[in-house]
């Protein structure tokens, strides 16, 4: 990890999307984060690996405040999203939701058109003014633009959402959060619900989303992390063993577990 | 090898003998709703006119119509669902969207239940109680409809939230992480999606309310009237109390008089109850999920 202190704030974009400080995450009297300190870069792709139960899935939804939810989480410490605690008291959840975008494991369209799906959420955060038309069209096009697409689906844009395959659902579910215009996308395991070819297709395009999104992505498919991340973090029972480069994390970890783990050893 | 052997012998004719069993109690159940459609059909049948549906009763009702009847229990219906049906489905909502798992639901769900299982005639005499004589509605349609759609209400809270149960979770986690509020969730999701459900609850509680008797014999249903209800607030005749003063209070009735009542009232509920599987099956096949 690279110190921060150099790198003074030059301008209104921060280097980091998300910054977590001693975090420490309870389900009831379980603890599953131990103080997460963790500076997650602006406009990369980072991906959380580790063994199951190791808390990447818990960190993954505590940065939208999903977790909360279950009533009995217990959080302390930091999470900074563009330099603001998400936890602060004043903060306002919907607008938490807009900015960080999630998408799961399973993907879950709504029961309706294609395009209901995309312009839900901007009909979410519009308020009660009318969007014309042709901006609808616009949005709907440009969403579906930036998934890689609007090629496959432009002519039944009214067809079910939920008769597409599962890898253009996960498309979808992605670009229907691209209208509220979010800065972080938080992906857990998108992946793990489709074919071989379905991930592919998904992994480039959340390459193409690079640059744009900060994007956090759990994944269990260590090649999936060393594919499609740019930097990697290895968990283990709810601590941060390691955070790198992904090329360096996967060719010389610094520690042994981090070694082990990659090599396959446990998992 | 694969021959067979004493076990699979006596395994299989056991199997026979329940299949056999459990086939025979199933026809028997539809053997009394064949007799009791048969008996009315080939009793009342031959009553059935369209004077008969649109006349007033005549000759201390030993003959004429029964449009008074079934006029008045359109009306209770009408009244009975427009007080149950948005307090019912209100609180279903807020029991399955809103309430998290606690004492206090837990409560409210003991006390549906409960509710549920109270004798309609029970109904009745709370009915006289509360709106007859507290509020002072007066024997009339209001305090009718108001009892029934107490009775029923249970019906309509159960079915509406089993089809906002039917809603998967997931649509529900999609809006919310998108920063729906739970109402935005409700109406632009959950809603449109257990709409069919809760419709086809509704239907079956209308036609549970047409052929009530109990609940409305002392709070809004006459014997006889010789006018039509105004208003909410007049007496009515009704067609399940009507039957059961031909059938019984009334003598010289013609044979046919009451077997036709009976077959105007049935027919009303199994129309109701067809309309609602059909519309049922029209929903479930345009959705996909």
């Amino acid at each position: 990890m690279q110190a921060a202190s150099v790198e003074t704030i030059e301008n209104s974009i921060p280097e980091y999307a998300i910054r977590t400080r001693k975090l420490n995450l309870w389900y009831g009297t379980f603890q599953a984060l131990f103080d997460v300190d963790l500076n997650i870069r602006n406009g990369m792709i980072t991906s959380l690996i580790g063994p199951s139960g190791c808390g990447k899935s818990t960190f993954l939804r505590s940065v939208n405040r999903i977790n909360e939810r279950l009533g009995y989480v217990r959080i302390n410490g930091t999470i900074d999203v563009l330099d603001k605690n998400i936890y602060d008291p004043d903060v306002e959840l919907v607008q938490v939701r807009k900015r960080i975008g999630m998408v799961f494991q399973r993907p879950n369209p709504l029961p309706s058109s294609i395009r209901e799906n995309i312009l839900f959420g901007h009909k979410l955060h519009a308020g009660g003014g009318k969007t014309s038309k042709s901006d609808q069209e616009e949005i709907v096009e440009t969403s579906l633009r930036q998934v890689l697409l609007w090629d496959k689906v432009k002519d039944h844009l009214n067809k079910k959402a939920t008769a597409l395959s599962l890898e253009e659902q996960q498309k979808l579910c992605i670009a229907r959060l691209l209208p509220v215009k979010p800065s972080v996308l938080l992906m857990d395991e998108p992946c793990s619900a489709l074919d071989p070819k379905g991930t592919a297709a998904v992994e480039e395009l959340i390459w193409e989303l690079r640059g744009e999104y900060t994007i956090l992505i759990v994944t269990h498919n260590m090649a999936q992390a060393r594919r499609a991340s740019e930097e990697c973090i290895f968990m283990l029972m709810g601590k941060v063993v390691e955070h790198q480069l992904t090329q360096d994390l996967f060719v010389t970890p610094d520690k042994k577990e981090t070694a082990d783990y990659i090599e396959g050893r446990y998992g | 090898m694969f021959a067979e052997s004493s076990l699979n012998v006596r395994n299989k004719r056991i199997q026979n003998l329940f299949r056999i069993l459990f086939m025979m109690m199933t026809i028997l159940l539809i053997i009394p709703v064949i007799i009791i459609l048969g008996t009315l059909i080939a009793k009342g049948g031959s009553i059935i006119s369209f004077d008969f549906l649109f006349t007033d009763p005549t000759n201390g009702m030993t003959a004429g119509g029964i449009f008074p009847a079934l006029l008045g229990t359109i009306w209770i219906v009408a009244v009975a669902l427009l007080a149950s049906v948005p307090l019912g489905i209100a609180a279903a909502i807020y029991l399955n969207e809103y309430a998290g798992d606690n004492w206090f639901t837990r409560i409210i769900q003991l006390a549906i239940i409960n509710l549920a299982g109270v004798p309609s005639i029970v109904h009745a005499l709370f009915g006289v109680g509360a709106f007859v004589i507290f509020f002072g509605f007066g024997t009339s349609i209001l305090a009718a409809s108001l009892t029934l759609a107490i009775m029923t209400l249970p019906v309509v809270i159960v079915s509406t939230r089993e089809s906002l149960r039917a809603v998967p979770q997931a649509f529900r986690e999609a809006c919310w992480n998108m920063g729906a509020t739970r109402w935005q969730t409700i109406r632009r999701v959950v809603l449109p999606n257990a709409v069919s459900g809760i419709l086809t609850g509704i239907i079956l509680e209308v036609s549970r309310t047409t052929g009530e008797t109990a609940p409305i014999m002392f709070t809004g249903a006459a014997f006889f009237l010789p006018f039509l209800p105004q208003s909410v607030f007049d007496q009515t005749m009704a067609l399940s109390l009507h039957l059961f003063v031909v059938a019984t209070q009334v003598p010289g009735v013609p044979d046919n008089l009451p077997f036709g009542v009976a077959l105007v009232l049935i027919a009303m509920v199994l129309l109701m109850n067809s309309i609602s599987i059909a519309f049922r099956m029209y929903l479930r096949g345009k959705k996909k999920w």
